[in-house]
Parts: structure tokens; C-alpha cells; sequence
């Protein structure tokens, strides 16, 4: 509490009582020893406690310079701060009412295949490494398919970290474990012939699909769930944009070279999010 | 319902299959007949079963706006986003911006808040609650980053002198976050893709010094509430109540992370009060503990160069500070898990009792509720809008500056800690398939392997009688299955022969290419435990020195300016079957696996390099990423 006092008063000062009044309270000054101590792992000094003070007054002092000369006016940060302080407080404003079933059959109707179960497959391969190099695993694989067709024994193949043999696996797993080129070639399969060589991020392979489950659309009665959550995040998001036609109605937008009307959306492009992650 | 139908039809499928592919695989030597398991088909299984088991790869430790912490870092992401995140949507980042994997989506994640004030904080936060209206809360919601630290900051203190308002600890609140947690794993539970697991953080920190783990249960049926540190601090008492729990049938098992922020108290060699530790404290400790984390974005814990100065890959993404502040650490012994499994194993052969025979994993412990969130090129930030911005973490030069100026003044302290950190860590599990069942049973059984982010593959097994031509054989799991035991497992003696390990790394594609798979051996030699690091197999046919146990290095480079890497160096895949020359039969012994890629741009050479300045000198511009299986232990005598 004395700090603080010696502050005010040093930024006051005793001259004129007329100039504005920069205060730091208490709280603050609790918090400003607080932040300090934290990173610095001891109670700072009188002389570094003087520092952190003046440097948070000059701050106040600063931006409200900054403020009266409306430097806050065209700053990005500023106005990007202000816009996501906004959104964020208008965010779940009003309920969102319980859908009923004739709803919710709609939206089952309307996005069939969202909810598909992926194609299943058994499926037997011959696996080539790219240790051998690019060319000779390309190379091996061509001719162990003839030696498949005609029936000839020895196809030379490599061991592989992951199955030769799967008795039941999607199609969307091929993918993710082998590329889409081999998930391609394996959905265009005629079963029980052996085709290849395929590509894949670890080298060649020779595949036989031995069987398949094509994909199939589950009941409305076991999607209830995921359906009711999908209506509510789209309710949501319509209530998000709905709130954001109504302010755009509060304003006539104008860009160089053209005018647009209230609803112009060419306007959202000035908030969008800073590229920040790709 | 569903599954009963699906199985019902594989049964058909699986019939059909056996005699087409019995048919046209005469003849065919590689090929053995698909789906023998056709006959025997009785439990249906999800699809990808594999009883060779497949590598599924996840995150154990994802915090949410539910934690303290998350909350007053701007996080305002749920549960519920963290799956959709993990499964490979986007959501939003506390600074505005949209976050989403480009690795694709994980197999598996727990949801792991801080139990201590669950869901307090969002309630604070909240005008219509009472706790709004406590002093404490008063300006604690700022979007500003040091205003955030300054709120953090009064909180942790407030939490560390036991001066968190009553209030924050109403079970009421704690159940309803706790409900939360529970119902967000219920409903993304998609058994056969992903899995979820119902889980918590318990956060004791005696004096800063960090006892972390993260609770994760089998089932979903769990306590009605988390036991936290508010009820004690003391790992004893959590695991005592994990043994009750499980005497209920609630089934979880404990993994302590941030060993390196211990100051040398997460595996040290006594008990938490000082005493001595006996065969029931290791029983306690192993029977709830049978994991640690050993990587995460606050560091790697494997070793520390202090500790292994004969290792020269141990300098990797090493925290040297407390957690969440920047006291430094003054005892690295007992703060790293190579040292804790050598402590182990002499404790073993001087006491009879090892408390620390631990299998591995890594994961994330982001805040940003966005799991796997550790990818070098799509690094952006751990905790909120604390780290959200490359400046703010130290990647790029201050003030919008196009180059370094080596007399500017040094960075805030929270930028130079946030640099420190990596993109780190996944866990990976070897089960049968993607379920709660398996990958619950892979960590309880140590089948666990760790990587540094890529989504490298690592198999380990270790046997006596393995065919000569193991590695070379396309039947190469079933005969190490058969013939061997695996990561996490114990070897027993066979004869004083030495036994042979089976060493197979192979690349994640949307990674590097791999320079070199070693193995850390760890063992008691007259009384003392010792380390050493053999690399087993070299990428580009190199030849293997057989008596520093070295590889030549293979010269890939990156270019730092495109972070472009070299295509023809390194390999696919690295497969050995090694027999270590230093065996000795009557020594006591671990080994596991370290597979080592290419070097590659660190996150903080990617900022840089999307920002157009130079990297930050005072980090290291390229790491190399890697893998650490769980170990093998050879048991001489038990």
C-alpha cells in the first residue's frame, strides 16, 4: 500500500491536481508483484518493484495517448480483438429447441451418405521393398505377378511390418496405411485375380482381393444420437450466420470500386482469421 | 446391434474367402491362405483384426476448457471438440484461428483434465454463478497474454498455499465436468476406428516440483469423482485408492509424465516421505504404474546429457525448468526414465524389488484440446493464447524485426520457455484391434511403443531359439511371437546362451526416411548399473562398425531455407536380428529400441521460415525425430 502511494503520487505529481490520474490500485499491484515473483522465482526488490510500476504507468500513460490521438482507430490487433470479444459474447444467445422425428428423418434423408459404413475387404499381398530400391522392387513385382497368373512357385516377396493376409479391413484404413492409388486399386478389384504393382510410400505391391461387404447405410434408429448433435451444430451455426446477416442489415458496405448492399458479404473477408497455422 | 449384424455377414464373408484364396494360393509360396480364422470366427471381431496385432497410434494426455489452467489461457475447446480434432476435423484455436492435423486422424485418445477444480473455472466464468462474484475471479478472463500470465500465475499460487476459495471445490461442479468428460468418450467411442478412454490428470506438485499422472481407466465405469491432489498429494495415496477402486471393479492405471520438471522426485529412490522403499511399495507403484511418459511438448525425459554423456542422441528436446515457471532444475538423477529403469534394475538385485520396470509412451499434454497436435510443419502452440503467436514463441524475431539482433534484450520469460518445448510426442499401442479392450490391454501388458510425433512403426522381440532366417521370413511376427517375447515383457535365462533381439523399424510415410534403429542397453555389473547405446542397423547399406557399434552417418541434410529434405537417404525400413556381444548371463539387464530418422526442420524453423526471417539462432534449427519402444527386461533370477 505505501508503494502504491509513492506511485500515485509520483505520477500525479504534487504541481497540478488538474492532470488526469493514473491509478493502480491495490489488485493490481498485487498482481504486477505476483506475475513477477512467478517468473522470477523471488520477491522482487524495492528498486525492480519501482521498475515493473513505472513500466505498467507508462503503459496506462502510453496507451492513452495513443487512445486520444485514436491510433486504436485503423489497428488490425485492436479491431481483430474487439471482433472476437464480440463473437464470442454473442455466441449461444438463445436455445436452440429439441428437434422432433419427421425433422431429424429429414436430415437423415438429406445426408445419407455421411453416416455409409466404409466397403470391407479380405485381402492377401505380396510386398516389394523400396530398400531394394525404387526400380528393382518395381522390377520384382512385375515378375512375380506373371509367376501368380501362370501359377509358377517363388514370388520373392519381402516381409512386411504390416499384414500380408487380412481377413477384414475397410477400405478407408487401406488408404490410410497404404495411399490412395492402393485403396483405388483395391476397390476396382475383380475378386480373386492378382493385380499390382501398386505404389505405395513403402514400395511395390502385388494384391488379390479375396472378398467384400460393400458399404452400407445404417438404420435411422441407430443414428438418432450423431443425427440430433449434427441438427444442433447446424442450428447453431445457422443462428452464428443469422446474427451476423442482422448486424450486416445495420450497415451499407462500401469497397473501392463498387458498392455493395446491406448484405454484402465481401465485408467477412476483412475478419478473417489470421493464416497462422496451414 | 450393429456389431451383431456385421459379424453375422464377416462369418459369410470369411467362409467365401478361405476357399477362393485356398484355391489360388497353391503354388504361391509367400502367400499362406488367408483367413484361417474363418472356422474359428466365433467372436466378431472388428474390422482390421489382426492376432499379430496392428500399430495403433494416439494421445493420452489432451486437456480441455475444463481444465484451470486451459481456461484462463482463452481455451474454450470441450471434450467433444478434442475427439473431433483427434478424428480429423478443425476447430478453433483460442486465438482466432482454425487448428486441424494434416497427419491424419489418431486411433485413440483419453481426454485427461486436471481434476483439481474441474470445470471450475467455466462456472467462474459465468454471471450467473456464485463463484462469479468471489475476489479472486475479478479480471481473471483477460484474452490479453500477460494479463493470462498474470491470472495463471495468481491461481497456482493461490492452488500451491491452499487458498483456492471453498467454493471452487463444490462436488457439484466437479461432477457436472467430470459428467462431461465421460459422456464426450461415450459418444466417440466408435469401436473398429476409434477409441476413446475415460481419464484425468491428477496434478500434485510438492514446492513446484512436478508428480503429474494421468489416470485412465478400461471401462466406463469410473468413480464419481476423480481422486485429486487436493486430497493428497502423495502418488501412495492415489495408487492405494486405485487398488480400492479396482477391488470395485473400476479398472485404471496411472502414467507420470513431466519427469524431467521433478527436480529428481519422480523417480527417486525412496518414498515420497524419505523412508526406504520395500517389495509392497513396488508392488504398489508397478501394480498402478506400469507406463511413464517419456515425451511430451515440455520436453523428452529418456535421458539427459548429464546423465548419458555417452549417448550422443540424448540432447533432444530437453526442458531444464520447472514446470510453468522458469526456476531451473538442480537434480537431473531421478528426473529421467533411462535412469529410473537402471536404478530400477540394481534395486532389483540388491533389495529384491523393482518399482521402476516401466513400458514407454509419449503424447501431447496440449491445452488446446487438440490431440496429436505435435506435427513439426503445423506446430501452433500448447497453452492458448499464451503461445498462440510465433513471436510469443520465440521463433521469429521480435517487434516484427527481419533478422536477430544479437544485442536485443533477451526474450520474456515465458517466451524463453515456450521455445524450449517441442512438438512431441504420440503413444502407440501393438493390439489386436482398434478397441477399448485391446489397446487397454497393450498398456497394461507394456505393448507400447513412443515417438517424438511421426507415426514411426517399431517391433521388438527378443528370443533364444527365433529360425535362422527370421528376418529374411514373410511368416517373421508369428515365428517372433512364437518363439520370443516382446516389448514390455520379461526374458527369462535359457542355458546361459545369449539371446537374439529382433530390431524392425519402418517410416511413417508422411515423415522422414530413417537413418538408424539402435538399442539402449542398460545392466548391473558389480554393483553398479551401467548404460550403453549400440546402433543395430544402418540406413543406405552402410557398413555397421561392430566395435563402436556406430553407423557411418549418412549424410542426409535439409536445406533450412525450404526445409527441404534429401529423397535418396535413409531407408524405408531397418530389420535386424542382433545379438548383443557384451551378454552375460548372470547380469541383469534392459534393453529397448531407439529408431532414429533423417534430420528434419524443428517447428520453430518452420515459423520462421512461413514468416520469412532467418531461424532463431539460440535453438537448434533441425532435430531428429524418433521412436523409443517400451523395454525388455532380462530377469537372471527373479
Amino acid at each position: 500500500m505505501a508503494i502504491g502511494a509513492v506511485i500515485f503520487l509520483s505520477a500525479v505529481g504534487l504541481k497540478s491536481l488538474q492532470r488526469p490520474v493514473v491509478r493502480i490500485d491495490a489488485d493490481e499491484l498485487n498482481q504486477l508483484g505476483a506475475y513477477w515473483e512467478q517468473q522470477m522465482q523471488r520477491p522482487p526488490t524495492r528498486d525492480e518493484l519501482r521498475g515493473i510500476i513505472g513500466e505498467r504507468v507508462d503503459e496506462e500513460i502510453l496507451a492513452r495517448e495513443a487512445r486520444s490521438q485514436g491510433l486504436d482507430k485503423d489497428d488490425i490487433i485492436v479491431r481483430r480483438r474487439l471482433a472476437q470479444k464480440m463473437a464470442f459474447a454473442s455466441e449461444d444467445t438463445a436455445p436452440i429447441p429439441e428437434p422432433d422425428d419427421a425433422t431429424l428423418q429429414a436430415l437423415y434423408a438429406r445426408t445419407a451418405g455421411v453416416y455409409a459404413t466404409p466397403e470391407r475387404l479380405a485381402l492377401s499381398q505380396v510386398y516389394f521393398s523400396e530398400t531394394r530400391g525404387a526400380d528393382a522392387a518395381k522390377g520384382a513385382a512385375l515378375a512375380a505377378l506373371g509367376r501368380l497368373k501362370t501359377g509358377a512357385p517363388g514370388t520373392g516377396g519381402d516381409p512386411f511390418v504390416m499384414p500380408l493376409t487380412y481377413a477384414d479391413i475397410t477400405l478407408p484404413d487401406l488408404g490410410r496405411d497404404y495411399g490412395e492409388d492402393y485403396a483405388r486399386a483395391a476397390a476396382a478389384a475383380a475378386p480373386g485375380s492378382w493385380i499390382g504393382p501398386v505404389r505405395s510410400a513403402y514400395g511395390w505391391h502385388l494384391l488379390r482381393v479375396d472378398g467384400r461387404i460393400p458399404s452400407a447405410q445404417p438404420a435411422f434408429a441407430s443414428l438418432r444420437a450423431q443425427l440430433r448433435e449434427a441438427w444442433f451444430a447446424d442450428q447453431r451455426q445457422k443462428a452464428n450466420t443469422a446474427m451476423m446477416d442482422r448486424l450486416r442489415k445495420r450497415y451499407r458496405v462500401e469497397i473501392a470500386g463498387a458498392i455493395a448492399g446491406g448484405a454484402g458479404r465481401a465485408s467477412s473477408a476483412t475478419v478473417a482469421p489470421e493464416p497462422n497455422a496451414d | 446391434m450393429r456389431m451383431e449384424t456385421i459379424g453375422t455377414r464377416l462369418l459369410g464373408l470369411l467362409a467365401g474367402t478361405a476357399l477362393a484364396a485356398g484355391a489360388l494360393a497353391a503354388g504361391a509360396d509367400t502367400v499362406k491362405p488367408p483367413a484361417k480364422s474363418a472356422t474359428v470366427a466365433r467372436p466378431a471381431h472388428l474390422p482390421g483384426y489382426n492376432t499379430e496385432r496392428n500399430a495403433y497410434f494416439g494421445d493420452l494426455h489432451v486437456h480441455t476448457k475444463l481444465s484451470f489452467d486451459a481456461y484462463i489461457f482463452n481455451v474454450r475447446a470441450s471434450p467433444e471438440d478434442a475427439y473431433r480434432f483427434a478424428k480429423g476435423g478443425a476447430i478453433g484455436h483460442a486465438q482466432g484461428y482454425d487448428i486441424r492435423l494434416i497427419g491424419g486422424p489418431l486411433d485413440f485418445v483419453a481426454v485427461t483434465d486436471h481434476s483439481e477444480f474441474m470445470g471450475a473455472l467455466r462456472e467462474a466464468d459465468d454471471p450467473k454463478s456464485p463463484l462469479s462474484k468471489l475476489p479472486i475471479v475479478q479480471g481473471l478472463f483477460s484474452p490479453d497474454h500477460n494479463q493470462i500470465a498474470a491470472a495463471f500465475t495468481r491461481v497456482v499460487t493461490a492452488m500451491q498455499a491452499n487458498k483456492v476459495p471453498k467454493e471452487f471445490s463444490d462436488p457439484s461442479i466437479a461432477g457436472r465436468a467430470w459428467r462431461e468428460v465421460q459422456d464426450a468418450a461415450e459418444h466417440n467411442n466408435d469401436p473398429g476406428r476409434f477409441t476413446t478412454l475415460v481419464g484425468y490428470e491428477f496434478t500434485s506438485a510438492p514446492d513446484g516440483r512436478n508428480l503429474h499422472r494421468n489416470v485412465i481407466f478400461r471401462t466406463a465405469k469410473v468413480p464419481g469423482l476423480p481422486f485429486t491432489a487436493n486430497n493428497s498429494r502423495n502418488p501412495e495415496d492415489l495408487w492405494r485408492t486405485m487398488d480400492g477402486w479396482r477391488a470395485r471393479g473400476i479398472e485404471a492405471l496411472a502414467i507420470p509424465h513431466n519427469s524431467n520438471g521433478s527436480d529428481g522426485l519422480m523417480f527417486q529412490t525412496t518414498k515420497f516421505d524419505g523412508s526406504p522403499m520395500d517389495k509392497a511399495y513396488a508392488d504398489l507403484r508397478r501394480r498402478n504404474e506400469p507406463l511413464a511418459e517419456i515425451t511430451q511438448i515440455k520436453g523428452t525425459s529418456e535421458t539427459h546429457p548429464s546423465l548419458s554423456p555417452n549417448d550422443e542422441w540424448s540432447n533432444f528436446e530437453i526442458m531444464e525448468s520447472y514446470i510453468g515457471s522458469n526456476k531451473m532444475i538442480t537434480k537431473f538423477a531421478g528426473g529421467y526414465v533411462r535412469e529410473a529403469l537402471k536404478d530400477g534394475i540394481l534395486m532389483q538385485e540388491k533389495h529384491g524389488f523393482n518399482p521402476y520396470k516401466m513400458g514407454f509412451i509419449g503424447s501431447s499434454d496440449t491445452h488446446n484440446a487438440a490431440p496429436g497436435s505435435v506435427e513439426e510443419r503445423n506446430f501452433f502452440s500448447k497453452v492458448g493464447r499464451e503461445d498462440a503467436t510465433p513471436e510469443l514463441r520465440g521463433s521469429v524475431p521480435p517487434g516484427g524485426a527481419r533478422t536477430w539482433d544479437p544485442k536485443a534484450p533477451l526474450p520474456g520469460a515465458n517466451t524463453a520457455r515456450f521455445q524450449s518445448w517441442g512438438a512431441s510426442g504420440l503413444a502407440a499401442v501393438w493390439a489386436e484391434e482398434n478397441s477399448r479392450d485391446a489397446i487397454y490391454a497393450a498398456l497394461r501388458r507394456k505393448e507400447t511403443f513412443a515417438t517424438s510425433g511421426p507415426r514411426i512403426k517399431v517391433r521388438f522381440f527378443a528370443g533364444y531359439d527365433f529360425p535362422a532366417d527370421l528376418a529374411r521370413r514373410h511368416d517373421i511376427v508369428t515365428q517372433a511371437y512364437a518363439h520370443g517375447v516382446t516389448m514390455g515383457g520379461d526374458l527369462l535365462p535359457s542355458r546361459g546362451r545369449a539371446p537374439q533381439f529382433l530390431v524392425w523399424g519402418v517410416r511413417d510415410p508422411n515423415s522422414g526416411y530413417l537413418q538408424r534403429a539402435q538399442i539402449v542397453k542398460g545392466w548391473v555389473e558389480n554393483g553398479q548399473a551401467k548404460e550403453r547405446v549400440f546402433d543395430v542397423a544402418c540406413s543406405d547399406h552402410l557398413p555397421l562398425d561392430k566395435t563402436a557399434w556406430r553407423c557411418p552417418n549418412n549424410g542426409a541434410k535439409v536445406d533450412v531455407a525450404t526445409c527441404a529434405t534429401e529423397r535418396f537417404k535413409g531407408d524405408v525400413e531397418l530389420r535386424t536380428v542382433w545379438t548383443d556381444p557384451t551378454f552375460n548371463p548372470k547380469q541383469r539387464a534392459f534393453y529397448y529400441v531407439r529408431v532414429l530418422e533423417n534430420p528434419s526442420c524443428r517447428w520453430s524453423t518452420w515459423d520462421a521460415l512461413r514468416n520469412g526471417t532467418p531461424p532463431n539462432p539460440k535453438l537448434a534449427a533441425t532435430i531428429e525425430e524418433r521412436a523409443w519402444s517400451s523395454p525388455i527386461w532380462y530377469e537372471p533370477r527373479t
